[in-house]
Order: structure tokens, then sequence, then C-alpha cells
């Protein structure tokens, strides 16, 4: 969709080129684009009109080092100033200088072997706000999906063929400090046989240590019954321990805090059926299955003003 | 008679035209397919409405009268903590089970027996509602009869009272315990088993079942003479322990004589040959004189030989079996007051400090001469919160657990909390002075093991209470759902009825 008015960018593009002879810059990295038009760019087929053209015959004679030009005095001047970036006009140049980029170096490494979208490394492209903060422009969401579609088919070039010309372009678009590049070691059975893990349930935290044992479980370092008054806590709590037939096999030393009743236990169960998969890792189907796997991320909703609780609204009064 | 078929084409003939029909029929509309005879029930009653508006009638709001609500009477006084505080024993729908084994002498000790299900002997149960063994909440009601498990502890205890009154060296002993615990880990269930191996062997039992009843001010109170002015008596709670005593231990009161004059009482009413159940009558009879008359039954069930010009049908006294149920309620103020309207402590009742003063040791003889067991209980449910008491209990367990009284581990009151010092007194470990006398021990009640636990589940599965497989995996889960093996939320789990989907 928004190839084809790239497509035409490009052929705008071409026809700029072509007129005011702006290849050099127009190749040049966008991101210093915003620098000031320098004078000494040397191209020898098809120069600037500020250009100072050096004849020199290499076959007949010695290389002669150039005069120092003299900035103060240009033998010709433009008549007027003409823009680096093609786009100049268009809005959002730097947008399209990086779009063209893009597609440019598409164009050229399209043969190139790819990989499945999943095996391709995850990378944190910059989200639209950032993104607009960098360039300095407006830049519409749709637009900035059409430039994430390319930057997401280059990624999947495979790693190993993938030309730094690549690796660079797409880490002008990523976030700094990449936040998915780091992967946390999963968690392990300590020397003295105890995992260990987390768990939350709306405003409770439990921290779970989990060791073969006889069925022991204490919570804060009171029974299970202390902790828990209620059976149906104490049914959920140990509940990942329970449904694998594992309550007499391990112990558990349980701390939580905040949150009431139902979330402590709650908080335990997640963090017992995550450190009970430290010791036996293929429990993790049957876990799921008991619905002790998944996160119950919900929260309390916040009050609103004019509501008397979060939805609920005042009674109607007719005056 | 013409057929209202027409034979040439079998249809109906058309029915005659409606308006021949009589106008009363006409007016009911009836559906077609109805099969009853509508037609023939008979026309509605004309509904007689008024012409017209109410002309002749008031047109302003009446007010409704209230019809005076039919009320049914309020219980009579009393009638709803009787039903609150009725302790039933049996469940006729509950099973039977063959081979239950009772409470008696040979049981008491049978260490195979760990883990099963003694009965109370039905004979006994009267003696222990006397004493008020059982506890409205205990779940006494769901099964056919009442019994109670037999753990560690209760071998144990077992042991120790028949230790205490056979022939052996453990004769005339006399054991002080503390028994804490958690919440519903069977601390009055322990005191009833007590009861039950003392009644089995002819013990005399002294229980106070409500201490807190002693110090809400809900019974009389007066100074105890001109002397002790400081000090309060409870007549009727007096009489009230009497009458527990007397009836609960009828048979062995009636067959002990008085032993000695009593300075309190009326010399032509207490004589020689007087047996001591009608010496505990005369307090009952006159509470003025009941904490007297206690003190002499006292005085005479610790008496350990006669009199001079009493010698005859002298008999030694048998051990007697003291519990309390629930100290906490006497370690702090109670709600009593003096003449100058200030709390009176829970110490300076009479009652109170007869009970206590048996965790010390007697100034010349045993506390209970002819041997015996204390065995004073704490709740976790309902009991105040007494930081001295707490202090008190924490160095106990620590002594029994070998930390020296001089050494830095020794948990101490923490000055700046104000601990009664009454109550940090309360419990005196000093040496004894009689050899056979015992220091006050702590007995931590906790969680039932995984074996007496099974047992313990499979009494319910064989009750018909529970339908389940007992298996050893199913009583672990139990086991660690009811925070390790604590017996009353097994009983909790094992009451609960589970209706599966299936």
């Amino acid at each position: 969709m928004a190839c084809p008015s790239s497509n035409g960018l490009v052929h705008a593009m071409h026809s700029l080129r072509q007129t005011a002879q702006l290849r050099s810059f127009a190749q040049r990295s966008v991101l210093s684009a915003s620098a000031p038009i320098r004078h000494q760019q040397r191209q020898p087929a098809r120069g600037y009109a500020t250009e100072v053209v050096e004849e020199t015959d290499k076959t007949t004679e010695k290389p002669v080092a150039a005069p120092e030009i003299d900035f103060s005095q240009f033998k010709s001047t433009p008549t007027r100033i003409i823009p680096v970036s093609g786009a100049y006009f268009s809005g959002s140049p730097k947008f399209i200088d990086h779009l063209l980029k893009l597609e440019s170096i598409l164009a050229k490494y399209a043969p190139l072997p790819t990989v499945e979208p999943t095996e391709a490394p995850r990378m944190a492209w910059f989200k639209l706000p950032q993104f607009r903060e960098v360039v300095g422009e407006p830049v519409a969401t749709k637009k900035y999906q059409s430039l994430l579609k390319i930057l997401l088919r280059l990624n999947r070039i495979d790693q190993k063929l993938m030309p730094d010309e690549v690796r660079d372009a797409l880490a002008l678009f990523t976030r700094p400090g990449n936040p998915y590049g780091f992967q946390p070691a999963p968690p392990t059975v300590n020397e003295n046989g105890i995992s260990r893990a987390k768990g939350k349930r709306k405003e409770a935290s439990a921290v779970v240590h989990l060791v073969e044992g006889e069925g022991e479980v204490r919570v804060n370092g009171k029974t299970l019954v202390e902790a828990f008054p209620r059976v149906h806590d104490r049914e959920s709590a140990t509940w990942a321990l329970r449904c694998t037939q594992r309550l007499d096999k391990y112990n558990v030393w349980a701390t939580v805090q905040g949150g009431g009743n139902t979330g402590q236990a709650e908080a335990v169960t997640l963090a017992v059926a995550r450190a009970l998969l430290v010791h036996e890792p293929a429990l993790k189907p049957v876990l799921r299955k008991a619905g002790v796997v998944t996160v119950d991320a919900r929260r309390v909703e916040r009050k609103k003003p004019g509501h008397v609780k979060a939805r609920k609204m005042p009674t109607w009064v007719k005056r | 008679m013409v057929s209202s078929f027409c034979w040439g084409c079998l249809t109906r003939l058309p029915p005659a035209p409606r308006a021949i029909l009589p106008p009363t029929l006409t007016a009911q509309r009836v559906a077609s397919f109805h099969s009853s005879a509508a037609l023939l029930a008979p026309p509605a009653k004309k509904q007689n409405k008024p012409v017209g508006g109410k002309f002749r009638q008031g047109n302003s709001a009446r007010m409704k009268k209230k019809k005076p609500v039919e009320r049914t009477r309020p219980p009579a006084v009393g009638e709803r903590k009787a039903l609150r505080k009725r302790i039933i024993l049996s469940n006729p729908n509950a099973l039977e089970i063959p081979g239950m084994k009772e409470v008696s002498e040979e049981t008491m000790v049978d260490a195979r027996l760990r883990g099963s299900i003694l009965g109370l002997p039905v004979p006994m149960l009267d003696q222990l509602r006397a004493v008020q063994a059982f506890k409205p909440k205990q779940g006494w009601s769901i099964f056919r009869r009442p019994g109670t498990v037999v753990r560690r502890e209760t071998l144990e205890l077992g042991r120790l009272i028949d230790g205490i009154s056979g022939e052996g060296e453990d004769k005339g002993k006399v054991v002080k315990k503390i028994v804490t615990g958690d919440r519903s880990t069977g601390k009055t269930v322990h005191l009833l088993q007590a009861m039950s191996m003392a009644f089995t062997k002819k013990w005399v039992v002294v229980t106070v079942p409500e201490p807190q009843d002693l110090v809400t001010a809900s019974t009389a109170y007066a100074p105890l003479s001109d002397e002790n002015p400081n000090v309060y008596v409870q007549p009727e709670a007096s009489a009230a322990l009497l009458s527990r005593t007397v009836a609960a231990n009828k048979q062995v009161l009636s067959g002990l004589t008085v032993s000695r004059e009593h300075a309190g009482l009326l010399k032509s009413a207490v004589k020689a040959g007087t047996t001591l159940e009608d010496l505990a009558k005369m307090g009952i009879q006159d509470p003025a004189a009941a904490w007297n008359t206690f003190q002499a039954l006292w005085t005479e069930l610790n008496a350990t030989s006669p009199a001079p010009g009493f010698e005859k049908n002298f008999k030694p006294r048998p051990p007697m079996l003291v519990t309390v149920d629930g100290i906490a309620h006497w370690m702090k103020e109670s709600k009593y007051n003096n003449v100058d309207v200030k709390p009176i402590h829970a110490h300076d009742l009479v009652f109170v400090q007869h009970f206590l003063s048996l965790l010390k040791p007697g100034p010349s003889q045993s506390s209970l001469p002819n041997g015996g067991v204390l065995l004073y209980a704490t709740s976790a449910s309902n009991s105040p919160t007494v930081y001295a008491l707490d202090v008190v209990l924490k160095q106990l367990a620590a002594r029994q657990a070998g930390v020296s009284p001089s050494s830095p581990e020794f948990p101490q009151p923490d000055p700046y909390l104000n601990a009664d010092k009454r109550v940090l007194a309360t419990i005196d470990t000093s040496k004894p002075v009689a050899p056979k006398e015992g220091i006050p021990e702590i007995q931590t009640l906790g969680g039932l093991s995984r074996e007496e636990a099974r047992g313990f589940m499979e009494y319910f599965a064989r009750s018909g209470l529970l339908r389940e497989n007992i298996t050893d995996a199913w009583v672990g889960e139990k086991w660690s759902l009811a925070g390790g093996g604590v017996v009353g939320e097994l009983e909790r789990l094992g009451r609960r009825l589970r209706v599966t989907a299936a």
C-alpha cells in the first residue's frame, strides 16, 4: 500500500537528481543530511557548479597537488541554494530519505537468502513516538508501518550472510540498548536442590523456594493452616503440586507480601508452579492445563472522578 | 339421524351459520385445536362494574392500617444458650464401626493402637459430661459414638497415668504439664483423653472447663474473710465446682470417709463416718459454705493418713487429675472491682489462687501427696494476649530444651513491656521438696503423623462420612492441606460433603 506511493517518490527523486545533479548528496546518509553543504566534494564525472574542476591528465603529466581553495572567494556562486535532500519540499524529507535508502538497500540485497520471521533475531524497533522524536518530523502511523515492513524484511536476511551495510542500516532504527538482547539465564536448581521462583496475583507477590521433601508447606514461616484459614485458599496455594500429585514429594517455603488472602494464595500458586517447572520442566503441559502457568495480570481498575467506583455512576436524580 | 359427514365426498358438512347459534355460546372464543367441550362450560359471570366514576366516595388517599404482625414469642431465657451449648454425642445415621475398641486399662497403654480410634465407654459418658469434658463444636455429633484418636501424646499420657496408679516406681508421682499448641491441634481433646483414662483408673477428676467464667464478673464474689479482705471468694462458682466433682466422682467419693476435723465447717455436720460425697454435697446445698467445703474436700483427698480418732474406715486416697482449659484468662486483671472500684487481679480470686498454687512445689509435701497429673491447657482461639504468660511459656520451653536460665539465650521479659510480675512468678521451676513431685513442663501439641492421620481418615470413611479411597497419597495430600496433620483441620476436610460432578 505504501509501496506505490514510495515508488512514486522514487521517480520524483530521479527526476530531481537528473535536473539538480544531486546524486552524491542524495546517496549520502540522511542522518548527516542536515550537515552544511560541503564544497570540496570530489566528483570525477559531473560536478557542481560550485565545484572547482581540476583538469589533470594522469597519462601525460605528473600529478600536481591542487591549489588550496579559498572559501572566501568562489569563482562562481550558485544562483540559488539547492537543498541537500531531494525530498526537501515534501514535508517530511528525513523520513522519506530513510525510506528511500532502505528501499535501495532492499533492492540491492533482495536475492540474499532469508529465514522464517520467527527465526529472525528479535529487534526492538523504535516506537512511533520515539521515531518521530529522532527524525523530528510528523510521521504518520501508516507510513511508519511501511518503513517497519522493510525493516522486518531486511531483518529476515540470514544472519551469516547479512552485509554490514544492512546491519548498520538496521541499527539506526533500533532502540538504544536493545532490550531483547539480554536473555536471562534459565533458572536452575541450586547446589542445595532448591529452586526459587516468583509469582504475582492482584496486589500480592510471592517468592517460593521448592525443595524435595515430605509435603511440608510454610508460608511466611507459618503453617498453611495459620497462613490461610480458608480451605479453598489452601487448596489453591498448593494446586500446582496437587494436580501433578507431587504434594507429598516437595517442601515449600514461601514468602508472600501484599494483597489479601486470595491474592496471596494465588501468588503462591503461580510461584510454586514456576518453581516446580525448574525441577521438572516436562510438567509444563500438565500445569498449563491445570491453569497455574498462565499469569493473571488483572489488577484493580482505578476509580475515576465523577464515578462512585471504577465504572459505577452515582444514582440519577431528576433534580 | 343424519350424519354430519357427506358420504359422497367424505368431508364434513359445512357447519350451520354462526348467527343461528345461541349468543351465549358464541361469546366464548375457543381455539380450534381444543378437544374439550369448552362450549359446554358455564358462561362466565358478569362482573359487577360500577357505572361511571366513584362519585359518592371520598377521593382522598386513605392510609392503610397496618396489620399487627404475628410475632412468635422469643425463646425463653436461657433456651438459646442451651441450644448453643448443647452437646450431641451420637448420630444414629452414621455407621457403626464393628470391632471398635474402647478406652480401658489395657488399651490405654497399647502402642499397637496408635493411629486408631478408641471409643469412650458409654457409662463413662455421664461422668465426662459432668466434668464438661466435651465442647459444643468438636464434631462429636457426626459419629455414631464418641471416640478419640490415639496419638503419640495420648500413649505417653496413658503410660504416665498407668504408672502413677500402678505399684511401680512412678507410684504417687506428680506430673505438671502445660498443654499448648496451635489452633485445633487437640488440646481440649487431650484433656478429655486424660479424664477418660483417669476415670478408668478410678482417680478423682477435678476440672475447670471454663476458666473465663470466673473472671468475667458473671458470678457472685465476696471478700474471703475480715482477715483477708483483698482475697475474694466466688460461692456459686465454688458450688458448681463441687457439684461437677461430686457428679463425676460419685463412685470414688462415696467410698471414702472423712479423716479429720475441719475448722471451717460445722462439727455436728461432719462426723467420723461421713463420706466425702456427703461432705461435698453440703457445699452444693449451701453456696456460702461452698469454698470451705471445697477446701475440706481437698484436704481429705490429699490426706495420706487419718487424724487420731478417725482411723476407722480410712482408705488411701486415689491419685487426682486436675485440668484447667484456657489458663490465659487467669493471668490478667478480672472484670471484678474492689471497694475502691479498681479491677481485681485474677490471682486475688481464691478459686484461681488455689489452682495456680498447684503449679508451685508444695511447702512441706507434694502439692498432690497422693500423686496425680495437672494438665493446664492454653487456648489458641479464645485467649487474651498476656505478654507475661508468653514469656513464661517461652522460658519453660527453653528450660526444657536445655537452655540454662543464666545463659543469654534464655528468654527474658522485655523491661519496657511491663510484664506482670505475678504472672511471671506463677510457674516456679525451683527444685521441689517432695521427691516425687515434678516441675512444670510444657507440652506442645502439633499435627498428627501421617499414619495417625490415615487412621483418623479411615475412621471417617468407615463411619460413612467420607466416600473416598483412603490411600497414602490421598492422606498425604490432606495432611499437607491440614497444615501438617492438624487434627481439627483434618476433621474439617473429612466431614466436608463432596458432590462429584460425574
